[in-house]
């Protein structure tokens, strides 16, 4: 390895302003850093084939490969006219579109969100490109990237009956009438709504269509479905499943899951806890945050529910509507002196006659 | 013999199965692949693009695609169709709500053709949960009967959580793809 890059012989100077040693410490800190990268990355690359972990090294790798096939799609001018062999030449460039999808599948747990959509989309142009091609040269024939066998060649026996479940009846009244709703908040304008999930087997609870309401959930839950609210404060336990939120406005939620999926969200602060990177969905102006709840026993339904550590993924949001590199501007963290302090939905007196629990 | 059939001896050989899951969003498609492949399942994100996973299965390997179910990543659903051999589709069944959007979406893909030889297992997911329609419910809702005949279909209630039913689905996905494909040998 070229010693120019070797960190340990940078001259050790000695610094009198302590700022300016700071300044010197942290360089070599930094230098130290990449050296290390630079051998991990090395390492890897010996051990790994097609599975690059750096975003340079496969964006060069794909964009190698896209050439490839565009310029065999460009040759296609020069195609064979026998049909069998045209169809062999179209069947190897879609071979070739495979293996670049194949290329994004393996790297796509690396790569920035904004580089796995691109790359789809170019992969997808390039299909179509293919398609049009095909249609054009081979009108008749409709070549549609299949290589399994049809019925007729294949000599196989016509399918049986299919295998399926017994059918209870055949009642042609509409199936949303069978169906039972599930424990929630329903439908309620400018109330407290308390509710404690305690001991009890819990599965899913809902809260929906509320209009300026508190609603405070003590106790784990295992799935918890948000929609379509307006000015409320929602404070939750911990959720071992995942959180789903749709249609809300002008809301703050404190709330720990697994996972947490914001979709349809305006003007809300989010408080914080989740195992995994939250997302948002068609959201605007939605801020997060840590998360700041407490109650009597809260500590014990978080380890129960392994939330007890925070894993600072509150701030790790995913934007599927924005997939680019740079920050989302849909949303921001929200700035300290503006957070809310610690809730404690235990001690907080209920005793407004505008309460409500189940 | 064209180089379309050499591919498909190699690939009956192989034995090798291309299995698309997909379904809603928040349904556990990612879930009961790492669960059926033995792995972690404590920390998963929402699928930003999609996944593949090679599982070696009794005595097939197959390649399942996980693709996400985000609203704005279903538009790529369509990229995944060709030379599908099984289709999963995956349900939640504790989301009463969005039963509607469900059926839509099976419904749109039920009618592309480049899937209408795959086999199609229904994973009535998320069993577990207190308050889920059970697989006969979930099967009214999406009107499973008024399949289309030729259509080789399953519906399985299931838990990626428990890991309950996930090998009886699996079971009869692959051994009806390997009686269509494979019945040779
Ligand atoms: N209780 C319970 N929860 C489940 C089950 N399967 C999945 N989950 C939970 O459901 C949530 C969603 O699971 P994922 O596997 O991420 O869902 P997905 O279908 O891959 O979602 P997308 O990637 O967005 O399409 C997670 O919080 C899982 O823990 C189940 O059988 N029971
Ligand atoms: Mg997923």
């Amino acid at each position: 390895m070229d010693d120019k890059e070797n960190p340990t012989i940078v001259p050790q100077t000695e610094y009198s302003d302590p700022d300016l040693q700071r300044k010197h410490s942290l360089m070599l800190e930094r230098l130290s850093n990449r050296h290390q990268n630079r051998l991990d990355n090395s390492l890897r690359s010996e051990s790994e084939s097609s599975s690059f972990e750096s975003t340079s090294s496969f964006l060069s790798r794909f964009s190698e490969m896209k050439r490839s096939i565009e310029s065999q799609l460009a040759d296609s001018q020069i195609a064979p006219s026998d049909p069998a062999q045209l169809k062999i030449y179209f069947e190897k460039i879609s071979a070739s579109i495979s293996d670049l999808e194949k290329l994004v599948a393996e790297n796509s747990y690396f790569l920035p969100s904004y580089d796995v959509q691109s790359s789809l989309k170019t992969i997808s142009d390039l299909k179509q490109t293919l398609e049009s091609l095909n249609s054009q040269l081979n009108p008749k024939k409709k070549f549609a990237f299949k290589n399994k066998a049809s019925k007729k060649e294949s000599g196989f026996p016509e399918f049986k009956e299919p295998l399926v479940s017994k059918r209870t009846d055949t009642s042609p009244e509409k199936t949303r009438l069978t169906m039972r709703d599930s424990p929630g908040f329903r439908s309620i304008v400018g109330q407290v709504l308390f509710k404690e999930f305690r001991g009890s087997e819990v599965g899913e609870f809902t809260i929906s269509d509320l209009d300026s309401c508190e609603v405070r959930l003590i106790g784990s839950l295992r799935v918890l479905f948000v929609h379509r609210l307006k000015n409320c404060q929602v404070y939750v336990g911990p959720v071992m499943g995942s959180i789903h939120i749709e249609e809300v406005e002008g809301c703050i939620f404190v709330m720990a899951s697994h996972q947490i999926r914001i979709h349809n969200a305006k003007r809300s602060d989010f408080y914080l806890r989740v195992r995994s990177r939250p997302i948002i969905e068609d959201s605007n102006s939605v801020r997060f945050s840590p998360y700041c709840l407490t109650y009597e026993g809260i500590e014990k339904d978080l380890q129960h529910a392994s939330l007890d550590n925070e894993t600072g993924n509150w701030a790790n949001v995913d934007d599927f509507k924005w997939l680019r590199a740079t920050q989302s501007p849909n949303w921001s963290l929200l700035p300290e002196n503006q957070r809310i302090k610690i809730v404690d939905i235990s001690t907080q007196e209920i005793k407004n006659d505008n309460t409500q629990v189940i | 013999m064209g180089l379309l059939s050499i591919i498909r001896k190699i690939k009956r050989k192989e034995k090798e199965m291309r299995i698309l899951m997909v379904g809603l969003d928040n349904s556990g498609k990612t879930t009961i692949v790492l669960k059926i492949n033995g792995e972690d399942t404590s920390v998963i994100s929402p699928t930003l693009g999609f996944n593949i996973k090679t599982i070696t299965y009794q005595k097939y390997t197959l390649n399942i695609w996980d693709v996400g179910g985000q609203k704005t990543i279903r538009s790529y659903w369509r990229n995944y169709f060709e030379q599908t051999d099984g289709l999963i589709w995956v349900v939640d069944s504790s989301d009463l709500r969005r039963l509607d959007d469900c059926k839509m979406e099976l419904d749109n893909l039920l009618k592309e053709e480049r899937l209408s030889g795959s086999s199609l297992l229904i994973l009535a997911n998320k069993q577990d949960i207190k308050g889920a329609l059970t697989p006969e419910e979930i099967a009214k809702v999406l009107n499973l009967e008024a399949m289309d005949k030729s259509r080789h279909w399953k519906i399985v209630g299931c838990s990626a959580f428990t890991g309950q039913g996930l090998l009886e689905g699996f079971d009869w996905l692959v051994q009806d793809i390997a009686s269509r494909i494979y019945m040779l040998d």
